[in-house]
């Protein structure tokens, strides 16, 4: 993609807007074509990449586009029902709905990113569209992006007191609730060694600083060495796609209700087979983190998930369940102005160090190797400086948009404290909202992005 | 050794008059819920909490992004540009004694001929205060590897907390320097030797020494004990990043069409990327064995090479550790003193 020029002539007097526009080869660029040929006038501050399908336009160009200085980017194809390519366009649609829900989340402009159905015979439809998102960039000036700039200081949660959800619900859990879990647990993982049913067992075992730690049993004596407690946090289905783990099959692993929900998109992704391991449903009342507890435990209604093999404890539905405070947060973000939210996000980003430890404790960053660690092209650049923290942080959030089941474990390791829980509950409920789709619960049914419905919403294309 | 004492209530007084000689007052600080060293103004910013600061000060020293040159075509020419440019001295305050015995070791690497240029400006330029531990946490394992709550590796000037003041030990000429900027609000003092002092180091539990087990765990290298520890790494980078010792980097090009730069960013042992070959090999295949190269070279090859360990028992690698992983019983169990 040519770089577009970015520093001197971005301040100088008569700035022009630069509208960046990734158009299919078969409608919009033949649209194009069209108003050219019948010599009709439009803003020259188009730039036209042609793309054989909008379904070939992945988030990545247009994150670039940004980074080298775009104001805008307008994305065109076909018309629902004219793709060549049957329903690359309605692939696309779901993909952007989503990107574009995660832009306007972090504070990027909504009027900067454009989508837009134009066919080859709407000449007249694309000088209209061009014309109206360059005036719309003219209005805002030029783009706060590149984005690899502070600007003032970010504006505060408040920190998390002032959420309304208080955590009494879960104070009536007590040791007990585990204890009877864990020796139940024991006698379980021990008869399913002796029995071979299981050629190692994945579970939690004491560690030395007083947390939990995965450990692995392979022997029915060493079973006494499992526990479940309220600091059992890891979600340990994230070794199932290791390599360190593949002898061991198969595999008893130890899983809460919500960990459960990530062997649902292991199975839905063909990553593990059914029969690659035994799930150990342990009835759970809820785990803490640093002394409180789990945010996504306070709005948890079950004590065992989707799979269980086995199951350790009571199965009743938890009584206990109420609102997520995350969700007055986003909120508390959606009223910003969106240069405030940029602001907080922007933040956020810069402390990011990269130590990818948010990809490496996510059962569904199973990627080998991740699009982070390919360098030919450099998608995302490897320095921990804004601009690639932003790409980094992006894509993290746009690949798990729709996958993600929510066990926050990515959050709780950020040794930078970036809340990109926030921004995978906010793609969570787009994904609801939209696409009536929950993940972690069907094995069998696609996963939201892979798919589409002739009849998805499609609101925010011109 | 020179022995001063210093009010507390005077230590604003002290901030104030090393930025009054231009100075830049590094301290561990609270925003966002991070602690980490911020440059700072307001003496009641300073958090200082038991055990170390969560983020080491390396990265004052030894940047996550350093930049090293940038270039620009203009006109068919091409214009270079050394990025580099520190003016202030610095003072790292409130360093634990851990963190300074760090530096020592980061010295080590990037001080041995040849010197390392980028590195060698910003030390030159840093004085380090450190703050003795009256207290311990858990994680602390500093015993275990030579050191203690109150030993002056590293430092320029040590403090003791007492009551309402600190005892400031003179280490070196640098360390005076700094007292001699506002000499009115040091008194001369009397103390007890540091390794004297009423230090945690007697109630401390983590002390088995790791000190001399390099070739015992070189002899391990083949061993199947690596699969059994270094199973439930998850390969992310947090034990390298937050260590005060780590000192791995990439060096890095990024351009456009008009400019670039090119510059060197943290890396870390435990990505597969690491050790990645062209064609594709990798010789350290699976977690276990980027494990094995952690905590090799920390005991072994540095030994080998350095004549000290590559570790300072400040504990981070283990507190914030995802999983858990301890290098200290790791260690102890792989030298078959302690099953866990």
């Amino acid at each position: 993609m040519a770089a577009v020029r970015t520093d001197s002539e971005r301040t100088e007097k008569g700035w022009e807007p630069k509208l960046i526009a990734f158009v299919c080869n078969w409608c919009t660029y033949a649209g194009a074509d069209a108003a050219g040929t019948r010599r009709m006038l439009y803003s020259p501050c188009v730039r036209i990449i042609r793309f054989p399908c909008t379904g070939r336009i992945d988030p990545h160009f247009i994150v670039r586009a940004f980074e080298q200085g775009a104001d805008g980017v307008l994305v065109s194809g076909c018309h629902p029902g004219d793709c060549h390519y049957v329903s690359g366009n309605l692939l696309a649609r779901r993909r952007f709905a989503i990107f574009k829900a995660l832009m306007d989340f972090l504070g990027l402009e909504p009027e900067r990113l454009s989508f837009s159905w134009v066919s080859a015979t709407e000449a007249g439809k694309w000088v209209e569209v061009v014309n109206s998102r360059v005036e719309a960039l003219r209005k805002l000036g030029p783009a706060r992006v590149p984005w690899g700039t502070l600007s003032g200081p970010p504006p505060s949660l408040n920190g998390r007191s002032v959420a309304p959800m208080p955590q009494e619900p879960l104070s009536q859990v007590k040791p007990d609730d585990y204890q009877a879990v864990e020796s139940q647990l024991r006698q379980l993982a021990e008869g399913l060694l002796a029995t071979g049913q299981v050629k190692a067992v994945l579970g939690y075992g004491k560690g030395s600083l007083q947390q939990a730690t995965p450990i692995v049993i392979t022997n029915a004596t060493e079973a006494n060495q499992l526990i479940f407690n309220e600091h059992c946090v890891q979600n340990l289905t994230v070794y199932l796609t290791s390599p360190s783990f593949r002898s061991l099959r198969p595999l008893g692993v130890v899983v809460k209700a919500c960990d459960s929900k990530s062997l649902v998109g292991l199975l839905q992704e063909d990553q593990v087979k059914r029969e690659d391991f035994r799930a150990i449903a342990v009835s759970c009342p809820g785990v803490k983190v640093n002394g409180r507890w789990a945010d996504k435990c306070l709005s948890c209604d079950q004590r065992i998930g989707p799979i269980a093999d086995h199951i350790v404890g009571s199965s009743e539905p938890k009584s206990t369940a109420g609102a997520d405070p995350r969700d007055w947060e986003i909120q508390t973000i959606e009223k910003w102005a969106p240069a405030e939210r940029w602001n907080f996000w922007m933040n956020q980003f810069s402390r990011c160090i990269r130590c990818y430890a948010c990809r490496a404790v996510c059962p569904l960053c199973y990627c080998q190797p991740c699009i982070a660690d390919k360098n030919r092209p450099q998608w995302i650049p490897t320095s921990p400086h804004l601009k690639g923290n932003v790409s980094w942080n992006l894509f993290r959030a746009l690949h798990l948009a729709g996958r993600c089941i929510g066990c926050d474990e990515c959050t709780r390791v950020c040794p930078v404290g970036i809340r990109l829980d926030l921004i995978n509950r906010r793609l969570s409920l787009e994904v609801a909202k939209r696409f009536g789709y929950e993940p972690g619960k069907d094995p069998s049914v696609p996963p939201p992005l892979a798919t589409y419905r002739p009849n998805d919403p499609g609101e925010f294309i011109l | 050794m020179k022995i001063w004492t210093l009010q507390k209530k005077r230590v604003g007084d002290w901030m104030a008059a090393l930025r009054a000689a231009g100075k830049e007052v590094l301290a561990p600080c609270e925003a966002d819920g991070l602690l980490r060293f911020r440059p700072i103004d307001d003496p009641s910013a300073i958090a200082v909490r038991p055990g170390p600061c969560p983020f080491p000060f390396k990265e004052w020293l030894f940047p996550p992004h350093q930049v090293l040159f940038s270039y620009q075509f203009e006109g068919g020419k091409v214009n270079l540009r050394e990025e580099e440019v520190l003016v202030n001295d610095q003072v790292g305050l409130f360093l634990r004694p851990c963190d300074a015995a760090a530096i020592k070791i980061l010295d080590t690497v990037f001080l041995s001929d040849p010197p390392d240029g980028f590195y060698q400006l910003r030390r030159s330029h840093l004085t380090i205060v450190t703050l003795g531990c009256r207290q311990a946490v858990p994680s602390c394992f500093c015993p275990a590897v030579g050191l203690s709550p109150t030993s002056l590796e590293g430092s320029d000037l040590f403090l003791w907390e007492e009551d309402d003041r600190f005892l400031v030990y003179g280490v070196s000429e640098k360390g005076d320097r700094l007292v001699q900027v506002s000499p009115d609000l040091f008194e001369p003092g009397e103390g007890p030797e540091p390794d004297q002092l009423p230090s945690p180091l007697p109630f401390m539990e983590r002390k088995e020494p790791l000190t001399n087990v390099g070739q015992k765990l070189q002899g391990l290298f083949e061993s199947d004990l690596w699969q059994e520890v270094g199973r439930t790494c998850l390969g992310c980078g947090i034990c390298a990043y937050l260590c005060p010792t780590c000192h791995c980097f990439d060096i890095v090009d990024e351009s456009d069409a008009y400019s670039g730069i090119r510059c060197r960013n943290w890396d870390c042992c435990a990505f597969p990327l690491f050790t990645l070959h062209a064609s594709g090999h990798n010789p350290r295949p699976d977690q276990p064995s980027r494990y094995r190269q952690r905590v090799l070279h920390k005991f072994a090859y540095f030994l080998q090479t350095f004549q000290q360990n590559m570790c300072v028992g400040c504990g981070r690698c283990s507190l914030f550790c995802p999983v858990g992983m301890d290098i200290y019983q790791i260690v102890l169990q792989l030298t078959g003193r302690c099953l866990v």
